[in-house]
């Protein structure tokens, strides 16, 4: 077996294995698929500036943008959608270019535009994620590409003004997720029970905004009003990346009751979390060399 | 304009019939127009034959800049003036004329998606090849599309508007991509709208729809519009379901009318479907 293949991409955060949508979607279709990546992530790095991101790395070609490394990988034979038919094939085409056109513009608005998320949350995160100087730069870069992609795509020629575009993009977005619910219906997954690419490309798009903790979130809210997507964002992430699922609790009702009860659930999480690094660290002692195993264990 | 004020408008519509005098405006058939407003223009047409509503086609020279949102086709109802396939035809459902009334939800939801589809792989790889071709653009897009101005406002006009191109595939993603890489996505979404659509009539069966109406004002444009080469035509004709699907709406909704109207006519093109 050659040397495995190597993916590099944005780090994880809240729950999820990166905070990048294109790099989730690669993240996921390497689990529904089988494909063994080795994940390198990019913080902190200069490749945060100088990489697109995510890129593959195999023997000494490289891939960039997820569509082509999705082929990239189904040419190696790590192929999600082997059982698809010819219809179905042609359906996930259709609603990859759906999500693209309705669902993108308004998750870069919400993550990158919007005043109030991009001060609180998504710029500290970045800034924290890349090295000094980077730090300065690597959010700004980012929020001017997403701005002018909405303002070229979707703004209408005589106003090229966010607001007035605003509107528009947030009630596309917010149609796109009802079709995808109604897609959807009561499956585990949008084709059966197996899921394919177009699985990837939802759930990249859908989990960001289910598990980013959005100062002012109107698309969050529409988003978790929509149970089963809900339900099969949480399904992938517990069934495939099962070291950040540990101790899920149900995004819906988090969002809807009040704070409080919000920030309690958020601190058993992180209780839960270290007591498993005590047990793990406990384990690795009791398990390791140079413990005798007849001595009483430490406390 | 915003939702209110949209929203507002097409009650106004509801109340009023559809005129006698409908006009749809789009550049200079001869001389002008270029392949992807040709594509999007003949999908309006054939979206209001299929509804059955009588339009007359009017030319103009400066039909992108009278039009509200600068993207050709539009539309001049009574005292209405809306653009794109996409609100006219929310605009003729507030009228009461619909063609996807009889879908449910999940095919509703294929309906849009496929639309995306075309929108998002066909016409932005028209534009590509019009404008970020550096062949096509020098010796067919430019000078088309400034053809009815004189010098410098030919110049001026052509190359803003390639520029303008240019940009929006470069905030896309498209401008890394060579000719060849942009026939292989045209290639994969004809082939995509083939299995769609398979041994059926119409995408959703028995019915055209408003998707039927864009596929086949898209194909129909490619197949019968000279370019510099002729790969994107063969690329579309390697699958002959789609083909015939074009015959057939051709016969249905077009030779009835004694062909004034077919925009396949322009010196451009090469006639009608081979």
């Amino acid at each position: 077996m050659a040397e495995p293949m190597e993916l590099l991409c944005w780090g994880g955060d809240w729950d999820l294995p990166s905070v990048h949508t294109d790099s989730l979607i690669v993240l996921a279709y390497a689990k529904f698929s089988g494909a063994k990546l080795a994940v390198k992530s990019i913080d902190w790095t200069w490749r945060t500036i100088t990489a697109s991101v995510p890129q593959l790395h195999y023997e000494a070609s490289t891939v960039t943008e997820p569509t082509q490394i999705l082929n990239f990988l189904r040419k190696q034979r790590f192929n999600a959608d082997y059982e698809l038919t010819a219809k179905q094939g042609a359906d996930t085409m259709a609603y990859i270019a759906l999500l693209e056109e309705k669902l993108r513009p308004a998750l870069l608005h919400t993550f990158w535009v919007d005043a109030d998320n991009y001060a609180n949350l998504t710029r500290p995160w970045f800034t924290s994620h890349s090295p000094f100087p980077l730090n300065f730069f690597v959010p700004g870069r980012q929020a001017s590409l997403a701005l002018s992609r909405i303002l070229l795509t979707k703004a209408e020629s005589p106003l090229l003004n966010i607001t007035e575009v605003e509107g528009k993009i947030y009630s596309e977005a917010k149609e796109c997720l009802n079709l995808l619910s109604h897609r959807l219906g009561n499956f585990h997954f949008f084709f059966g029970d197996t899921p394919t690419s177009l699985d990837a490309f939802v759930f990249g798009h859908i989990a960001p905004l289910i598990k980013a903790p959005l100062p002012s979130g109107q698309l969050q809210k529409h988003l978790n009003q929509l149970d089963n997507l809900c339900q099969f964002c949480n399904t992938i992430l517990k069934n495939y990346f099962n070291a950040s699922a540990e101790k899920r609790t149900d995004c819906s009702p988090t969002a809807i009751h009040d704070p409080v009860d919000a920030n309690l659930q958020k601190l058993t999480q992180l209780v839960n979390k270290e007591s498993n690094l005590i047990e793990k660290m406990d384990d690795n002692l009791r398990s390791s060399p140079q413990h005798r195993p007849n001595s009483t264990p430490p406390s | 304009m915003s939702l209110a004020a949209e929203a507002f408008v097409s009650q106004i519509a509801a109340a009023e019939p559809w005129p006698e005098k409908a006009t749809l405006y789009q550049p200079l058939k001869e001389d002008q127009i270029l392949l992807s407003d040709s594509a999007s223009s003949l999908a309006v047409q054939t979206f209001l034959r299929m509804c059955g509503l009588p339009v007359q086609v009017s030319c103009c020279a400066n039909a992108e800049y009278m039009s509200p949102s600068g993207k050709v086709p539009f539309i001049h109802v009574g005292n209405q003036v809306v653009s794109e396939l996409g609100p006219i035809v929310q605009f003729i459902k507030a009228k009461g004329h619909s063609l996807s009334d009889g879908l449910d939800d999940v095919q509703r939801a294929e309906m849009k998606a496929y639309m995306e589809l075309v929108n998002n792989m066909l016409l932005t790889a028209e534009l590509y090849i019009q404008w970020c071709d550096d062949y096509t653009a020098t010796e067919i897009s430019r000078p088309r599309y400034s053809s009815p101005y004189s010098w410098p406002l030919n110049h001026i006009l052509a190359y803003q508007k390639q520029w303008e191109v240019r940009r929006k595939m470069n905030a896309i993603g498209w401008s890394g991509k060579n000719l060849e890489q942009v026939y292989e996505d045209v290639s994969q979404c004809c082939q995509a709208l083939s299995q769609r659509l398979g041994t059926q009539p119409y995408f959703f069966n028995k019915q055209p729809t408003e998707l039927d109406a864009l596929v086949f004002g898209h194909l129909f444009t490619i197949l019968t519009t000279q370019l510099t080469n002729d790969e994107l035509a063969e690329k579309v004709k390697s699958y002959t379901n789609l083909l015939s699907f074009c015959h057939r709406i051709e016969q249905t909704y077009f030779k009835e009318h004694d062909r004034e109207s077919q925009s396949g006519s322009s010196r451009h093109s090469k006639g009608s479907l081979p």
